[in-house]
């Protein structure tokens, strides 16, 4: 019983993580049909400045998430404003291939400037803290990190579904024509939406700096699985991406402990390519 | 008049063109290129600059004089009167398919003579069919999967002790402790990542344990680069053996060690493979949390101050500088077969591959820079002389506790729970 309670948690606990990492895809890929390849990028980007922000200001994860947020909001800005932008329109393939360069930048780049060395920061507040529940451990870095993906994904939530900014995403996604004849101006609402994108991964990459390693390639596996978060909860939908996330985290957490540990992303991409062959939106698309 | 001045600079021109090419070219024959294929980018991407950057070191050693140093080209410049080495870095990024096509490349493109590499085992298997079908040298330092010398290859030379004789050791250490420490270990976990190294690993594992009579609880695969280990970590606690054996490589190593703190559980005793736990930078970032576990070791910078001192002196001069830090068991190995190579083509007298392959299978090397201080090919192109010792990490040093020849510390035996530190 102890074990199921443990792998219960590991699996939520890893889900609501998944959750907020593709949850600014979602947005992305829903609102504007781009697929961000760099998306993985952008959450080894801000783990690296909430790493230096710890290491040299002495700035606990805890608090310099803030800073990854609003970071990697302008970054994903400038990600439209200078690569998207230009790109949209052009060949189908090019913004794709375009994020898929920028990624390769960003990679090199961190690879070059930092070296592929794992980097880890020691003695954070929540280093190590841990409880009993119902038999289980649980992580507090861990636990804190789903509580805020749950706060930052029910604040995104509010906003595309209460604030007139929202509607307008909405609108956007639904028809961009129709939403500049209504007086919306899109081009605003797309910067806007890569910058929501970029801050959700932002503050992810930032609390994640509190317990894991930072190195190059830390994204690679972290977008794989946001990508399919985002096709299985449906394109655009934060619920979704929520659900989705939840249910690849268990998923995950069972497949790895009752059956066995090498096959659970088996299971992951099994689960979700039935769910796209039988609902190609996904299970909450637009 | 005009034209004449001008005539003259341009046959002037022409000459030193003609002679700067010719200089080149005459430079480009007196350069011997060797591949060092690593996983320069990826999951194992810090061994991967480790291992380079120990193979650059080694070239340093051959082409420039080193009088202080006592071992063999040290003293001399270059190697067969005036030849030097030239690296020539590939990035495999862990990856098998990706080593064999930059294995070709290397051979067909850039001309090396041999290639040495590839750290990963399933890289290292595809590189080197690649260099035994273009009968081509291939210096392997220290890949350990035992599969990789049972093929009947004719031109591939591994150094590092394999995965069945570290095996071997790890059991009879059990059985040591057992026997003088009454450790009582009767049950055995096994993690590693599922791959050509990791599952040969593990197999040589179950062989040793059950000559021995330790019985398998867990045998946990992962898949590397994971986002988390929590599941495999759950499944060794849910079977809580006495002993841990791991075959996890940098960052999943790491990841491996803080899941244990995360979910407060230890065996008694964790030995590793060649791993994450052999990489100083890992253990740096580990600090506290990586102590008392333990490893199978070539190499390490007590073992190097007591029996390797020109190993020291080759560090200081040309590989801390590079690296930042002391060699490690996996990248040192990488430099010996350099050494070995450039003493080979030195005997052969000539840049030649069968003449070199013919004298790296029947002669044997001085190493400075192995433990057993020389290097002698079994016809499997095994190391027959390879050795490793089992080291137990403190404060970030490793302390040699077996064989006893070597033994520099008691163990710390069990090892301190995590919430007794």
């Amino acid at each position: 019983m102890d074990n199921f309670v443990q792998v219960l948690i590991d699996g939520i606990l890893s889900g609501l993580l998944y959750a907020l990492v593709a949850a600014g895809l979602s947005l992305m890929w829903g609102v504007m049909d781009v697929i961000n390849f760099a998306h993985g990028e952008f959450l080894m980007v801000a783990m690296y400045l909430c790493y230096w922000i710890g290491e040299i200001l002495g700035i606990d994860p805890l608090f310099s998430w803030i800073a990854g947020g609003i970071f990697l909001f302008f970054v994903g800005a400038l990600t439209y404003k200078l690569i998207i932008k230009n790109s949209l329109g052009k060949a189908a393939m090019a913004p794709l291939l375009a994020t898929f360069g920028l990624s390769m930048l960003l990679k090199n780049f961190c690879m070059n400037r930092f070296t592929p060395n794992f980097r880890l920061l020691s003695g954070t507040i929540m280093e190590g803290k841990t409880f009993q529940f119902a038999g289980a451990i649980v992580s507090v870095p861990q636990l804190v990190t789903a509580i805020f993906s749950l706060v930052v994904l029910l604040g995104v939530y509010w906003l595309i579904k209460k604030t007139r900014v929202g509607w307008a995403i909405q609108a956007t996604a639904m028809d961009k024509e129709a939403a500049e004849l209504m007086g919306i101006d899109t081009e605003n609402i797309y910067l806007l939406v890569f910058g929501i994108g970029g801050a959700c991964v932002g503050v992810a990459g930032g609390l994640m700096t509190t317990y894991l390693a930072v190195h190059p390639e830390v994204g690679s596996l972290f977008s794989l699985i946001a990508f399919v978060v985002v096709a299985l909860g449906g394109f655009g939908s934060i619920p979704g991406a929520l659900f989705a996330a939840l249910l690849i985290g268990l998923v995950e957490s069972f497949t790895g402990f009752y059956v066995a540990a090498v096959v659970k992303y088996v299971a992951v991409f099994a689960i979700y390519l039935v769910v796209i062959l039988i609902r190609p939106k996904g299970l909450f698309g637009w | 008049m005009q034209l004449r001045k001008r005539s003259m600079i341009a046959v002037v021109l022409v000459l030193s063109l003609s002679l700067m090419i010719c200089a080149s070219a005459f430079a480009a024959d007196k350069v011997i290129k060797i591949g060092a294929l690593f996983p320069l980018t990826g999951p194992a991407a810090v061994s991967g600059q480790n291992c380079v950057n120990s193979v650059l070191a080694a070239a340093d050693v051959i082409n420039m004089k080193n009088p202080e140093i006592n071992a063999p080209l040290a003293a001399q410049e270059g190697l067969l009167n005036g030849y030097k080495i030239e690296i020539v870095k590939a990035d495999h990024q862990g990856k098998p398919d990706v080593a064999k096509s930059e294995a070709e490349r290397l051979y067909n493109q850039e001309k090396v003579f041999a290639i040495i590499g590839c750290y990963n085992s399933s890289a290292t298997k595809p590189a080197s069919a690649v260099a035994e079908r273009a009968k081509k040298i291939f210096m392997c330092g220290c890949s350990s999967s035992a599969a990789l010398t049972e093929r009947g290859y004719k031109y591939f030379f591994r150094h590092a002790p394999t995965d069945a004789i570290e095996s071997d050791e790890f059991v009879e250490y059990v059985e040591y402790l057992n026997k003088e420490k009454k450790a009582g270990i009767k049950t055995l976990g096994l993690i590693y990542e599922n791959t050509e190294f990791g599952k040969h690993a593990a197999e040589e594992a179950q062989r040793a344990a059950k000559k021995a009579g330790l019985k398998i609880v867990a045998n946990v695969p992962f898949n590397n680069g994971a986002t988390n280990l929590n599941s495999e970590v759950q499944t060794l606690k849910a079977a809580n053996p006495d002993a841990v054996f791991g075959a996890a490589l940098g960052g999943d190593y790491s990841l491996w060690v803080r899941t244990m703190k995360q979910v407060n559980w230890l065996p008694k005793i964790a030995i590793n493979y060649c791993t994450g736990y052999q990489n100083p930078a890992v253990q740096k970032e580990l600090a506290a949390d990586g102590d008392y576990f333990m490893g199978g070791m070539g190499y390490s910078p007590a073992l190097a101050k007591e029996f390797m001192p020109e190993a020291v002196k080759i560090e200081k001069k040309y590989y801390t500088p590079r690296s930042n830090q002391a060699f490690d068991s996996d990248s040192i190995q990488e430099a010996v077969m350099l050494l070995v190579l450039a003493q080979a083509i030195e005997k052969a007298g000539a840049v030649d591959t069968e003449k070199v392959a013919a004298i790296l299978r029947t002669e044997s090397f001085p190493s400075a820079l192995s433990l057993s201080g020389s290097v002698k090919f079994n016809p499997d192109g095994q190391n027959a002389n390879a050795l490793s010792v089992i080291t137990q990490i403190k404060n970030l040093d490793y302390n040699t506790v077996f064989p006893l020849k070597y033994k520099k510390a008691d163990p710390v035996f069990p090892m301190t729970p995590w919430d007794k530190r």
